[in-house]
């Protein structure tokens, strides 16, 4: 089974979409609310994600398998996870 | 008038300066400022949603919307901003844009 990591913002829209692609196919996620972590947690994941986006704190940020994917792709969730279209 | 329609009328005229419209995506609009006057209310500023507030005044000053000038070249390579509100004037069609992260845009 895949590991995999959402890293969201609770009032984000894109994350709710990305939160459910993974709901609707019941794939189980970890997801993690960086606006309700506490301080050290934040400051680790603001680290993680610059590291990946380029410096910008952008999310949904998801982590299939160490492959991190910034934003909301279906298509490449699809692929890292070998689905079906 | 009410933080949400003042943030539609004032955000609208400052970003058709600079070539953005608000998206044709009207659901994704309304859950967008829906966000923001939240965030209005709890930290002070309309945060952009998709954004992570890091508690640096000067990185926090970039994510409020609409907070297009900061990342010019950014959006205007993805043709919307980070979480969608704005889209390009000649912009039709929204879905067909995606979120691109810096890292991955040859700037």
């Amino acid at each position: 089974m895949a590991d995999i990591k959402v890293y969201a913002l609770s009032y984000c829209p894109w994350c709710k979409k990305t939160r459910r692609f993974f709901d609707e196919r019941h794939i189980a996620v970890e997801v993690v609310e960086y606006d309700l972590a506490d301080k050290p947690e934040q400051d680790r994941i603001v680290a993680e994600i610059k590291a990946l986006s380029g410096g910008d704190v952008t999310f949904p940020c998801t982590i299939i398998d160490g492959t991190a994917v910034l934003g909301h792709h279906p298509d490449r969730y699809i692929a890292l996870l070998g689905l079906p279209e | 008038m009410d933080r949400k329609a003042l943030f539609r009328e004032r955000f609208g005229r400052i970003v058709a300066l600079l070539g953005y419209k608000f998206s044709p995506d009207e659901e994704l609009v309304n859950d967008l400022l829906d966000a923001e006057v939240e965030l209005e209310r709890r930290y002070g500023a309309p945060y952009c949603p998709c954004q992570g507030r890091t508690g640096v005044r000067s990185e926090d000053m970039r994510i409020v919307c609409p907070c297009i000038p900061y990342h010019r070249a950014h959006y205007d390579a993805m043709k919307r901003c980070w979480c969608g509100l704005y889209v390009h004037q000649d912009v039709d069609d929204p879905d067909a844009l995606t979120q691109i992260p810096l890292s991955e845009l040859d700037l």
